[in-house]
């Protein structure tokens, strides 16, 4: 198969223009007779469902919460990224471009992260417009902030809460299409499998969360926008919800699933404190600008942190990165933590933590500044652990966060089924091997309000034509005749184990061997062990209930099913790339003082994979690097 | 339901008016007899021939009417948007009790209203019941209506224990009145609070310890 | 430790509901109260019981969509929080915990401690939103908003929609919902040409969708887990009666 990611011609700033003129064009009566299905209301699949309804098309948009305003773009906390130099320091669209290419180590498109950092402009312009209550200056201007990995101040914020003030805006331009009858809106509804009649989507089969029911939905086409995979960890930053099944579904009907293996682990979430812990909380990134971050000197000591003299800690960051410091970028934090913590460093109850200690940030600027700089954070941290963070440090440690992998997407962002489109998180383009902080939120709009409301009328153009689908068609019937032997088929194992004991092992052996670091022999050992869940799970998972009523846990199995495949082919991308870049570091690979190890003559591909019954097929799209040199990334 | 809840507010706001003056004219009472019976005699007197008192009054009724029938109304709504109650709920850890039961409060003033209207109201005004005696002055002798009432013992202990439901129903019942009108200046409604608190103090002391000492006199 | 919880368990909208009790061994203090109703609901599994449906998504104070009423209060005994955020060393062993679902009518129960909220959506739906169309923005900086105004719209967009104002109001209430979402877009120059009419439509279906009406019993700003203030309604109220009586 080739893959043509369609990258339009001309001088990498002319790119998109240039994409737009020459793309097709539906008039306004025809847009009427066009119907689109977005699958997802977070930030792009409300985004661009409201947006697509504006122009005129037919869309029904599906979310599997009580409400498109939990989908989880809520919970982003930072900010968003946009090149707007307000700040006259010194920002451009270049720089932000070159930033977002290098954060990501060079493993993703120059066209793409191009047009994501042109795009930033008018985004927070459109954000505004929507009422979004971003910080601002006394004088009524736009304040910005600096994150991780930058020398620049870009980043947008409302508080600790952006991705909520967002999310929000974008819920409300959705409901006001849905008042408008241009969406139909359809929560507690999740996508079960995806339709392809003649090579191109055209529905989905979706089960009604509350009683039940399968149902069937066509369109002249189908936009994926359903968020991260990371919960394949079970102990994420992302909700309990976050699944991986619409993606997976799409991947088994032929979409190619691009570069599954790069996950973000953060830096500074809660540690685990027991076993049955559901999630790991995120604690905002922009604390590593105040707090100091260190372990004992002296293995397994108990003593309180307090008690511990200055000389016997060790402040590795400061220690091995000492130009950057704590504010090293997150893929390389959350490794020097792990390392720190597998040599037995590790401090709390379960040996999983570093301390992230504000002593010094007291001493130095007074408690009520930090206060006033962190206060709601602080807060946060003990209402979760009961602890006084102003008294003794945070205990902080690495977690499963963002997937920067997902399916593969060309310019249009469209996946290699024709007329099924990927925005958001779910599809891999953007952000290479690694993402860099307040990026999320910025490629999820763009590529909801901006790109694919630009591209989609490329493809639909040539389906006013084509007769419009009909869900009575055979692979409706048997789409949804298969979803319903899957359903049946799992709940008739009737076994002695719950789904959340697989999940927990699914969860250990990924943390284990396919997080922070990975090497050949563990990654040959989980897909073995994760092969031998699937035969456990699919013998002996226990579901109590039916398929025909509201069942919890029903919707946690036929999740995890597809986490489980999906997490073998996570490993098996990870064992393919005899490299280390950004988030993806093999230990093999690595330099003498400990560094990724990037392989550019052999590894400078996004590799896309294939499904074949069980088995898959690896594809590659060479990354052509025209206006930008890769460089060794340094932060020492 | 915003126009009833607004006619709640205003009616009861002119409500809390006219206790202001209608307990100005009860401290007559506990003037010396001598010149207590006369002022008070002459003051109803007043109250009852000036033709805008008469319009105030037909107001008043009208106001405590409609104070009544829109909260009952409401009340019934409120009802039907709750039929179901929690097992356990502990509304005083994040609410005053008055402010949970300002309805039954103001069932049991609504009793007493009526109550006070046939000892007065009614044997003065319409001349129901024992006929009222003339004073020195030729005026209804209201003064000794009063006087007798509160002789009473059991009278005066329920004039007096009213007088509680009836401060917490004002306390809460200012307060959320110019809410519900939409005063919102935040530091406004901190003085606001401060002052119906007075407010409700000094209806609640003034109506329940007149009787006494006028049981006392 | 060990607690017993009694929770409301109820098939189905139409189906009367009950109190059961369950005793639950094996909990620990740094366990949240949603992963204790996990683990409860992993014994039930074990039993051939039917789990116990409640909701949650982000669990981590943001999302809205948690929210149960735990001994009399809603998100549990403390003030200003998520269900989510509330944590077993909140009890003490041997504790008796009572779990029922938010109680208004217009939250019908969909099972168990899980309701409908979507009247909240339907109340967003007329007019909580700017009506312009992506595409038509004008540079961000050329509207200046003073940080204060900034700031007081931040204090009511931080709303997350759980509904425990409604949930713990005795008239089961949804102005301090609705007075968030007005206030926020109102106060803000790019909400004022449909200022009016937003807040005419929004309150209007608040009351078509039979929620009570505000006495002022400050309930819902104790439960709120953004500690959104009651002011808000009074000020919502007046923007209503400018809307209604004066223009």
């Amino acid at each position: 198969m080739k893959l043509d990611s369609k990258i339009p011609k001309g001088k990498l700033e002319d790119k998109w223009r240039n994409y737009q003129v020459n793309s097709q064009l539906i008039n306004p009566a025809n847009k009427k007779k066009l119907s689109i299905i977005v699958v997802g209301s977070g930030l792009s699949g409300a985004g661009a469902a409201s947006t697509l309804a504006e122009l005129g098309y037919d869309v029904k948009c599906f979310c599997y919460q009580d409400s498109a305003r939990r989908a989880h773009s809520v919970a982003a906390q930072g900010g968003i990224n946009a090149a707007k130099n307000y700040q006259h320091d010194g920002d451009s669209v270049y720089r932000m471009f070159y930033d977002t290419l290098k954060g990501g180590d060079y493993r993703s498109r120059e066209a793409n992260t191009y047009r994501l950092a042109e795009l930033s402009a008018p985004l927070i312009d459109h954000f505004v417009q929507q009422g979004v209550p971003f910080a601002r200056e006394y004088g009524g201007t736009l304040v910005n902030r600096s994150f991780g990995g930058v020398q620049v101040q870009r980043t947008f914020y409302a508080r600790g809460q952006t991705g909520q003030q967002l999310l929000l805006a974008a819920y409300s331009q959705l409901y006001k299409m849905v008042r408008a009858k241009k969406v139909e809106m359809f929560p507690r509804s999740e996508m079960l499998d995806l339709v392809v009649i003649d090579g191109k989507a055209k529905g989905i089969i979706v089960r009604d969360l509350v009683n039940g029911d399968l149902k069937r939905f066509a369109a002249d086409a189908v936009v994926l926008a359903t968020g991260g995979y990371s919960r394949v960890f079970r102990l994420s930053t992302l909700a309990i919800g976050c699944n991986g099944s619409a993606i997976w579904k799409a991947h088994k009907k032929g979409a190619l699933f691009a570069a599954p293996s790069f996950t973000q682990i953060h830096p500074t979430a809660l540690p685990q404190s027991s076993e049955t812990q559901s999630k790991l909380t995120l604690m905002s990134e922009s604390l590593r600008n105040d707090g100091r971050i260190w372990v004992p000197k002296q293995k397994r000591d108990t003593r309180r942190a307090n008690e511990i003299p200055e000389d016997e800690r060790d402040y590795y960051l400061e220690r091995r990165y000492p130009s950057f410091g704590n504010l090293a970028p997150r893929d390389i934090a959350s490794r020097a933590a792990k390392e720190r913590i597998d040599a037995g460093f590790g401090v709390g109850k379960l040996k999983n933590a570093v301390y992230l200690d504000f002593k010094f940030a007291i001493e130095r600027f007074g408690l009520k500044t930090i206060k006033d700089r962190y206060g709601n954070l602080f807060t946060m941290y003990k209402k979760i652990t009961g602890v006084d963070a102003y008294k003794e440090p945070m205990k902080i440690s690495p977690a499963a966060h963002f997937s920067m992998g997902g399916l593969w997407v060309d310019y249009e962002l469209m996946t290699t089924i024709q007329g099924l489109y990927a925005i958001g998180e779910c599809n891999f383009s953007d952000h290479g091997a690694n993402r860099l902080g307040a990026n999320s939120l910025l490629q999820a709009s763009i590529d909801g309000y901006f790109i694919l409301p630009n591209t989609i009328n490329n493809y639909l153009a040539s389906e006013i034509q084509t007769d419009h689908p009909n869900t009575d068609h055979p692979k409706f019937e048997k789409a949804e005749k298969e979803t319903k032997k899957h359903i049946e088929r799992i709940l008739a194992i009737n076994g002695t184990k719950t789904v959340d004991h697989f999940h927990r092992n699914l969860g250990k052996i990924m943390w284990q061997e396919c997080a922070m670091s990975r090497n050949k022999l563990g990654l040959e050992r989980a897909i073995e062990q994760i092969k031998e869940i699937k035969n456990q799970f699919w013998s002996d998972v226990k579901i109590t209930g039916h398929e025909k009523e509201m069942n919890t846990e029903l919707e946690k199995a036929l999740r995890l099913a597809d986490f489980i495949e999906l997490s073998i082919l996570m490993c098996t991308d990870a064992l393919q790339r005899e490299e280390s870049c950004g988030a993806h570091f093999r230990e093999e690979f690595q330099t003498e003082d400990g560094e990724a190890l990037r392989k550019d003559n052999e590894y400078s591909y996004v590799s896309a994979w294939q499904y074949d019954n069980g088995s898959f097929k690896l594809h590659k799209e060479t990354l052509e690097f025209e206006f930008v040199k890769p460089s060794v990334r340094n932060y020492k | 339901m915003f126009l009833k809840k607004s006619i709640i507010a205003l009616t009861g706001l002119f409500l809390c008016l006219f206790l202001i003056v209608h307990l100005s004219a009860n401290c007559i009472l506990l003037l010396p007899e001598t010149i207590a019976r006369d002022l008070y005699n002459s003051y109803s007197t007043t109250l009852r021939e000036s033709t805008i008192i008469k319009v105030i009054a037909y107001v008043l009724y009208l106001s405590i009417i409609l104070h009544v029938f829109y909260a009952l109304l409401i009340t019934l709504k409120n009802r039907k948007a709750k039929p179901q109650k929690y097992v356990i709920n502990k509304s005083n850890e994040n609410s005053s009790w008055t402010s949970q039961n300002m309805g039954l409060i103001g069932v049991i003033i609504l009793l007493f209203i009526i109550v006070h209207l046939a000892n007065f109201w009614a044997r003065i005004k319409l001349g129901i019941g024992e006929e009222v005696g003339l004073d020195a002055m030729g005026n209804k002798d209201v003064y000794e209506v009063t006087h007798t009432l509160f002789q009473n013992i059991y009278f005066v202990i329920f004039y007096t224990l009213i007088s509680i439901p009836l401060a917490l129903h004002l306390h809460h019942g200012l307060k959320s009145a110019f809410k519900t009108l939409g005063f919102y200046h935040k530091k406004g409604l901190t003085i606001l609070a401060k002052i119906a608190l007075f407010y409700a103090i000094v209806m609640g002391f003034g109506f329940g310890i007149i009787p006494f000492i006028v049981y006392f006199k | 430790m060990k607690v017993t919880f009694k929770i409301w368990r109820q098939e189905g909208p139409k189906d009367k509901g009950e109190i059961k009790t369950y005793e639950v061994d094996g909990l620990t203090e740094d366990m949240s109260f949603l992963e204790a109703l996990d683990h409860l609901n992993e014994l039930l599994v074990l039993k051939n019981e039917n789990v116990i449906a409640f909701e949650y998504d982000c669990r981590e104070g943001i999302c809205g969509q948690c929210g149960v009423f735990i001994n009399g209060r809603a998100h549990g005994p403390h003030d200003n929080i998520t269900t989510c955020q509330l944590h077993m060393r909140s009890f003490n062993d041997g504790d008796t915990i009572v779990v029922e679902p938010w109680l208004a009518a217009s939250f019908p129960v969909i099972k168990d401690l899980i309701v409908d909220r979507s009247a909240f959506d339907r109340i967003i739906e007329q007019g909580a939103f700017i009506s312009a169309k992506t595409g038509t923005a004008a540079e961000a900086n050329a509207i200046l908003i003073g940080r204060e105004v900034a700031d007081k719209a931040m204090d009511v967009a931080a709303c997350i929609g759980c509904g425990a104002c409604v949930a713990t109001c005795k008239n089961a209430s949804a102005s301090l919902f609705t007075a968030a979402k007005i206030n926020h877009l109102n106060s803000l120059p790019q909400g004022k040409p449909e200022a009016s009419k937003r807040v005419l439509e929004m309150t209007k279906q608040m009351e078509l969708e039979g929620f009570g009406s505000c006495t002022f019993t400050g309930a819902c700003e104790v439960e709120c887990p953004e500690g959104i203030s009651i002011i808000n309604i009074a000020e919502m109220n007046a923007r209503r009666s400018k809307a209604k009586w004066l223009s």
